[in-house]
């Protein structure tokens, strides 16, 4: 097997088990197969051993000096009343991104319960899951109905999953932005820190739209999780339906991090942080196409998976994440994309005829 | 429809109606007739023709509605574009009924050509827009699967004079069961029939026979006789023009697939390989048309006998049987009537890939194989300069590759300062070698067309390598003349002509190279300056290409690719890394990525170069975390006027026009848009805004329709017909459904056809229809050595995910015709999407409450679920099975038919295990049972159980039973272990029977054994696992016997009771008819008799007066005795009364006293 983890990774038996995709169709790999990158695949990051959860699932693991892991996928099962823990090292949007295409694909629907880090520097927010990628799922034809995600406190959201059909999309009128709305949140900290962000932001976007709201919601107590922290995260929604996201949050160091540096690192104000949010929205906006730079690869998956029909869709310019995901797709599922830059919006447009993956693991009778 | 078109240019005169005259006086009487029929009814009685009961006309709309709903069909789409590949008419049949003689006579028709034998698919233009591939079912069941595979129709041929046979039957459900396509029976060998009404008989009742085995209606076709050894002209005209008439029906799963019917197959293995070793896996070619879906590169294949292979290539090749061309015209001329059979060795020539190949029969050609000494003799005696020059071809011994090692001669002009020079030099001349053995003649065009002469016979290779460069060079200008000489006969052996673009050039040009630079380095120093000059050269073309420093091989290599690069500068190079062929490997790309960012800085924006920069570093780094999250690492400031109005338009607030613009452009095409710049925008600025203006509101499908040219007029006028359907049917389902998929496909076409022909076949991959060449490596050499064109070699592409192995859940019934019942675990062959393989399936049912039962044989009429171990297909894929390969030892082949429910499902399948025990030592209503489990461990498994008697009392296991030493179990040293100590319901007895009922998992056996047909020769039956059965009978053991499982008959002895003594006492109080009465005295009749001696009867007899003496005695005292005691009696009476009077008195007294003292107590 060349690669460790699969993105197509699968459950079978008790519970979930899936690696999160790690798109490299490095070369080096296979041409050397001594080297020692290839274990860093498995040592590489602290959160692996969180993501594959029930090693039951794996049929036939098999470690030669922690070098190599075979695993072999089977169906996805899906289900009720699951529940993980996604632990701290990674916000719950990078769980939540594979999930949501594995959803797509399981025997039966899928809800889960994630807890974790709902909000943080590194993944998208929960917030842009909800006001965004599920949205675009309804580009491909999925019905919201089934689709749903709830913050039950700011650290553990179900997920409802279905069973679909995937329509290949054309979808390159990015349209303009007609309105922009967000979320702010606060945990353990003043809810004033909300209105402070709020104000930053609503000074940047007073230049261009005036149809600007920007929610708050505050929580405290158990509902805020363990750590303090604030943050926003803002949706653009063009008249063409597309939704463009960012988000930003700051979060307190943990102790122990805290203890490495042996200093404490500045914070970004209430008012930096809005300046901060509003303008990578504005940047996603310049940047252009039907989503923004977070949803590409998400995007590029659902196209190559969809019908056997042509999906066209307009991106702005490819993220190192969305190359990998095509490269990924090229060698995963083997559909190329012809990707076709236009220099005029200086965006991207890219055609691909979907592989007409079905949900084959459902049971007919 | 004439008048109507032509009607504007021509006046035609217009049609006079008699208005007398006999025609007059007909038509005015029918019309008359007509409209009285309809006047009458309504005037003379409307109620007549009205609806009679409301219920009635409710059943009737009722009725038409349904038909109208059974109608239609879920639409499905039609993802093919382009000319359909040929439709294939499977002809079947049993043996000798005249197949292969029907499509000769057809080919005849269509084609006018004389087919002497039929081998292979054989492909025929047969109308303007249609092409008809047939295609001999050959007659063993392997070949029989796979032609119902691909069958677009099915002729079952049926000979007439003898009836139906079961390879008919057997066809038709193979056929049912892959997808069931269109059917027509023919019936020949009728000119047996002497007596008319017998033919019109057995016609009559074949048909009907027909009729039922596939439809009432279905078309039977009757074949009359022959005449001079051919079906009549007349009828095979017919014939073939219902088959014009047929439309194939689209089937779901060859939809979905990719597929080829192979109809040339070539083994492309070098010969040197083959030569030393003869069983080396060889490389092969097919050939065919694509059917089903498009075929992308790097797509998995089944060859159906042979297995699973990987493409290594796959390459459109021109039609070899086009349709002809459009123009308007009547039929076809005689040019048109093509015809393709290269299995059957028609048509002699044959375009490859790179090749092309003539083909001239063998006896054609024959040439003298005449030995060394002979070759110069002739030439010296000027001879047939051809003869010599074959027999030295002969001769021949190096290969292709050896002689394109040797000869020097560089392909592309790539030095444009020493072209001429080379030119001159080599470019048009013939580098030749000689050696003791023989000649052999390179002719090498400096441009793109090498002609190479390959010959293929026996002399064809040898690896020596002693030939010199030098003698190389000394020859160049030996043979120069002797070029026209190569082409004089060139189509006397098959023969290979090379073109420059063949793949392998690459690489022998870089080796060439090579030879040439030492050479050269050595010879000459003016080659030395050429290569200088080479160099700079390279280094002026591409300025970026800075990696060329390891050698001058990869030098030349890159060079090209930078070639290439600017040829198509994009972003898909960016992302893919090189074209197809180096996608594996790191030093490409990212040497592509340093060289091409000059190029790229060319034709892409401004921000995206910076990007593709930034990023190359972290792609290679595998380490970083990877997230989703695209981080600029300097945010702008947005307060700034510039960039506020940079992205103004991109808001609501902003300019309409300039937005909708932006979205315009970059749909135009791509092509173009890199090249436009700043001020051509402008221009078309305002063009484009009058007509986007008003069609933003209508959304996507609309612009795009704009925006090629091609297809807009065909899409409006798609339009217009849709909106008037719409508004003719308002909004039925159905036809909405249909009008989406058509929109669909426009779009797919129109997005299409915006791409460049590389591009599309990279991301649709070649289309249906397209004549494709497949390369297959690695392939074991039999499928090549026992390669029969009868039998039909069908490649199917195989599906995301199918090429896994695991469990499949079937539904599957056996077949009504099959004699027996399956056994489970017994091996079948299922045929299942393309694969056939050999497996064990279990058998199951599914219980009430959602068990899965095993089921050790297949139930006789009903479906059941057959669990087994294969290669996936997708569900509802069909499964069919067969038990028995061979041709003629069972009567019908077709076991059971089924289709796929579920993979890798986690059902399990258990079959009923009873535990049985008996009581050895019960208490009040606990028992400890053994001989149900074996140890004590085994208890604690089953702690909590419920068991039963055989009578029907309920318990439950409770624990490992306590065996204290002084047991009756240990003193007999009898084994303790798992002995249970359980309890009951009720005391249950020592005869009792204890059992435990429980389940056990079956396990499905992992044996999947791929039915290899094509890799043995076709006549041979293949072979797998054999049945227990047969295994039994070629081994000649019985069935094993175990004597306990053979039912006896029951023995039940009558239960004795003993009779119920009622105890005297009770008896007396019982009332008469509760007594027991008639109580059969103690038999009698098994006494002995005793006979005495005359002394014993003396004693006898004095004992018995003895004895009566003493029972006188005995009574008379009783007597006595009771006079005694009645005597007594009454005295004593006397007496007590007495005493009792006396007490009286006594009594009487005492208690006067007593009142008396009393008395005067109180007072």
């Amino acid at each position: 097997m060349r690669y460790c983890d699969s993105p197509a990774a699968a459950t079978s038996g008790s519970g979930w088990c899936w690696r999160r995709s790690r798109p490299k169709p490095s070369p080096s790999w296979t041409s050397a197969p001594g080297t020692p990158r290839r274990g860093s695949a498995l040592t590489r990051s602290p959160f692996s051993a969180s993501s594959t959860r029930s090693p039951t699932a794996t049929p036939s693991t098999s470690t030669r000096q922690g070098t190599k892991l075979r695993y072999r996928p089977g169906v996805i099962i899906g289900g009720k009343g699951l529940e993980h823990d996604c632990g701290v090292h990674r916000g719950i949007g990078y769980f939540l991104e594979p999930l949501i295409l594995l959803g797509l694909f399981a025997k039966s629907p899928i809800a889960i319960r994630l807890k974790g880090i709902t909000n943080d520097t590194k993944d998208p927010s929960v917030d842009t899951f909800r006001m965004t990628t599920l949205h675009m799922l309804k580009h491909f034809g999925v019905p919201l109905e089934g689709l749903e995600l709830k913050i039950d406190s700011r650290g553990s959201p179900p997920l409802g999953g279905g069973e679909v059909f995937l329509r290949a999309p054309i979808w390159v009128d990015e349209g303009m932005v007609k309105r922009i709305r967000g979320v702010s949140f606060t945990t353990r900290v003043s809810a004033q820190i909300e209105n402070r962000i709020i104000y930053a932001a609503r000074g940047i976007f007073n230049r261009f739209i005036p149809d600007v709201h920007i929610f708050t919601d505050h929580r405290s107590g158990s509902f805020g999780g363990r750590s303090p922290g604030y943050g926003v995260s803002l949706v653009a929604e063009t008249t063409t339906g597309c939704l463009l996201s960012v988000d930003a949050t700051v979060s307190y160091p943990s102790v122990d991090e805290i203890n490495e540096d042996s200093e404490k690192p500045e914070l970004i104000s209430p008012e930096d942080l809005g300046v901060q949010a509003a303008s990578m929205l504005l940047e996603e906006v310049a940047r252009g196409g039907v989503v923004d730079s977070t949803h590409q690869g998400l995007l590029f998956i659902l196209c190559a998976l969809s019908q056997r029909d042509v999906s066209k869709v307009r991106v702005g310019q490819l993220t190192p994440y969305g190359i990998e995901t095509l490269r990924n797709i090229n060698c995963f599922l083997n559909t190329r994309f012809d990707i076709k830059p236009d220099p005029n919006s200086n965006t991207v447009t890219l055609i691909c005829t979907g592989k007409g993956v079905t949900n084959l693991a459902r049971k007919i009778s | 429809m004439a008048p109507a078109d032509g009607g504007g240019e021509q006046p035609h005169k217009a049609h006079r109606q008699h208005k007398s005259g006999a025609k007059a006086r007909k038509k005015k009487g029918k019309g008359k007739g007509a409209a009285g029929d309809d006047a009458g009814g309504e005037q003379k009685n409307p109620k007549a023709f009205a609806f009679q009961s409301a219920a009635k006309a409710k059943r009737l709309q009722a009725r038409s509605a349904e038909i109208e709903q059974r109608r239609l069909h879920v639409p499905i789409m039609d993802r093919s574009l382009g000319e359909p590949p040929p439709f294939v008419v499977v002809v079947q049949g049993p043996p000798q009924v005249g197949k292969s003689l029907l499509i000769k006579c057809l080919v005849k028709h269509y084609t006018k050509q004389n087919l002497p034998e039929v081998r292979g698919p054989i492909t025929v233009v047969s109308g303007k827009s249609r092409r008809v591939q047939f295609l001999e079912c050959p007659n063993d069941i392997n070949g029989m699967i796979d032609a119902a595979k691909i069958a677009d129709l099915a002729l079952l041929l049926i000979d007439g004079s003898y009836g139906f046979e079961m390879d008919t039957f057997e066809f038709l459900n193979i056929m049912q069961v892959h997808g069931f396509p269109k059917v027509m029976g023919v019936l020949t060998h009728l000119d047996k029939f002497k007596d008319v009404k017998k033919l019109r008989k057995t016609k009559q009742r074949l048909k009907h026979r027909f009729w039922t085995e596939i439809k009432d209606g279905a078309k039977l076709f009757y074949l009359s006789g022959l005449i001079h050894g051919k079906y009549t002209k007349r009828e095979v005209h017919n014939l073939a023009r219902f088959i014009s008439v047929i439309k194939p029906i689209p089937l779901s799963w060859r939809m979905a697939h990719p597929y080829l019917l192979v109809d040339r197959f070539e083994d492309v293995t070098p010969p040197e390989s083959v030569r030393l070793n003869r069983k080396c896996d060889r490389n092969i070619t097919l050939y065919g048309y694509l059917r089903g879906c498009n075929m992308k590169r790097g797509t998995k294949v089944h060859i159906t006998g042979a297995g699973d292979f990987s493409l290594s290539g796959l390459t459109g090749l021109a039609d070899p049987c086009p349709l002809p061309s459009a123009a308007k015209k009547r039929g076809l001329r005689d040019k048109e009537k093509l015809f393709y059979a290269p299995m059957s060795g028609l048509g002699d020539l044959l375009y490859d890939k790179d090749a092309v190949y003539i083909d001239i029969n063998d006896h054609l050609v024959q040439f003298s194989k005449g030995d060394e000494n002979d070759a110069p003799k002739k030439q010296g005696k000027g001879n047939d300069v051809g003869v010599a020059l074959v027999k030295t071809l002969q001769n021949t011994r190096y290969s292709l590759d050896e002689k394109l090692e040797k000869s020097f001669i560089k392909f592309f002009g790539e030095r444009p300062s020493a072209q001429s020079k080379d030119s001159d030099a080599e470019g048009n001349t013939i580098s030749s070698r000689k050696d003791g053995q023989g000649d052999e003649q390179v002719d090498i065009v400096n441009n793109s067309n090498a002609v190479t002469m390959e010959s293929n016979g026996h002399s064809e290779c040898s690896s020596d390598s002693e030939a010199d460069d030098d003698d190389d060079i000394q020859l160049r200008d030996h043979n120069v003349d002797l070029r026209e000489e190569v082409e004089l006969y060139n189509g006397r052996l098959r023969r290979k002509a090379v073109s420059a673009n063949f793949q392998d050039d690459v690489d022998d040009e870089g080796t060439e190279e090579d030879d040439n630079d030492n050479e050269e380095s050595g010879d000459d120093q003016l080659s030395e300056d050429d290569n200088d000059s080479e160099e700079s050269g390279d280094d002026q073309l591409s300025e970026a290409s800075d990696s060329d420093l390891d050698g001058e091989n990869e030098k030349t290599l890159k060079w090209k690719e930078n070639l290439l690069s600017r040829q198509r500068p994009n972003l898909n190079q960016l992302v893919y890394g090189k074209h197809s062929t180096n996608l594996d490997g790191v030093a490409p790309e990212e040497n592509h990525d340093n060289d091409s960012s000059d190029d790229e800085e060319f034709f892409k924006p401004k921000g995206q170069k910076k990007q593709s920069k930034n990023e190359s570093p972290s792609l290679d780094d595998i380490d970083a975390e990877d997230c989703s999250k695209f981080f600029k690492a300097e945010l702008r400031d947005w307060s700034n006027e510039d960039l506020i109005n940079s992205i103004r338009d991109r808001f609501v607030t902003g300019n309409w026009s300039k937005a909708a613009l932006r979205g315009q452009e970059s749909n135009e095409n791509g092509e173009d848009g890199e090249e436009i710049y700043g001020d051509f925008e402008d221009l078309e600025t305002g063009e484009v805004h009058m007509s986007q203006t008003a069609e933003t509101a209508e959304g996507n499908s609309v612009i795009h329709k704009e925006d090629d040219p091609e297809l807009s007029a065909d899409e409006v006028d798609d339009d217009k017909k849709k909106s008037r359907r719409e508004q003719s049917n308002g909004g039925d389902y159905f036809d909405k459904l249909k009008e989406e998929m058509e929109l669909r496909k426009q779009m797919n076409i129109s997005e299409l056809n915006n791409l460049d022909e590389d591009t599309r076949v990279d991301i649709e991959g070649f289309r249906t229809g397209t004549y494709v060449r497949l390369e297959v490596h690695g392939v074991p050499f039999e499928l090549v050595e026992h390669f029969d064109p009868c039998h039909p070699i069908l490649v199917g592409g195989v599906g995301l995910g199918e090429e896994n192995t695991g469990y499949m859940q079937a539904s599957l019934k056996r077949h009504r015709w099959h004699r027996k019942v399956l056994k489970t675990k017994d091996p079948i062959i299922v045929s299942i999407g393309w694969r056939r393989f050999q497996t064990t399936p279990v058998y199951a049912i599914e219980d009430r409450n959602g068990r899965n039962r095993m089921l050790k044989y297949t139930p006789e009429h009903m479906h059941c679920f057959a669990l087994f171990w294969g290669p996936l297909a997708p569900p509802k894929s069909g499964v069919l099975a067969v038990q028995n390969l061979s041709n003629n030892q069972v009567p019908f082949r077709i076991t059971a038919t089924g289709w796929i429910q579920e993979f890798n499902n986690t059902a399990r399948i258990v079959k009923k295990i009873k535990l049985t025990g008996t009581p050895c030592k019960i208490f009040k209503k606990t028992a400890l049972i053994k001989g149900m489990f074996t140890s004590d461990l085994e208890v604690a498994r089953f702690e909590g159980a419920a068991i039963r008697t055989v009578s029907g009392i309920r318990g439950q296991v409770k624990k490992a039973a306590k065996i204290e030493p002084g047991d009756m179990l240990k003193r007999k040293g009898e084994n303790t272990e798992g002995i249970a100590r359980c309890t009951f319901e009720d005391r249950i007895l020592m005869s009792d029977i204890v059992f435990l009922r429980a389940w056990v998992n079956v396990e499905v056996p992992t044996y999947c054994n791929l039915v290899t047909t094509a890799l043995q020769p076709r006549e041979q039956t293949w072979q797998g696992m054999r049945t227990t059965a047969d295994l039994r009978r070629a081994h000649n053991i019985a069935v094993p016997h175990n004597k306990d499982s053979v039912y006896k008959p029951i023995e039940r002895k009558p239960r004795k009771f003993n009779p119920i003594e009622i105890p005297a006492k009770l008896q007396q109080l019982l009332p008469f008819k509760s007594k027991p009465k008639d109580r059969p005295k103690a038999p009698v009749g098994n006494r002995v008799p005793v006979i005495m001696q005359p002394s014993e009867k003396k004693t006898n007899a004095a004992i018995q007066q003895l004895m009566l003496l003493k029972h006188e005695k005995a009574r008379k005292k009783k007597i006595k005795d009771q006079q005694k005691k009645k005597a007594y009696d009454a005295e004593k009476a006397k007496t007590e009364q007495l005493t009792k009077k006396r007490q009286r008195e006594e009594r009487r007294e005492r208690y006067r006293e007593e009142d008396k003292q009393k008395k005067r107590a109180r007072r």
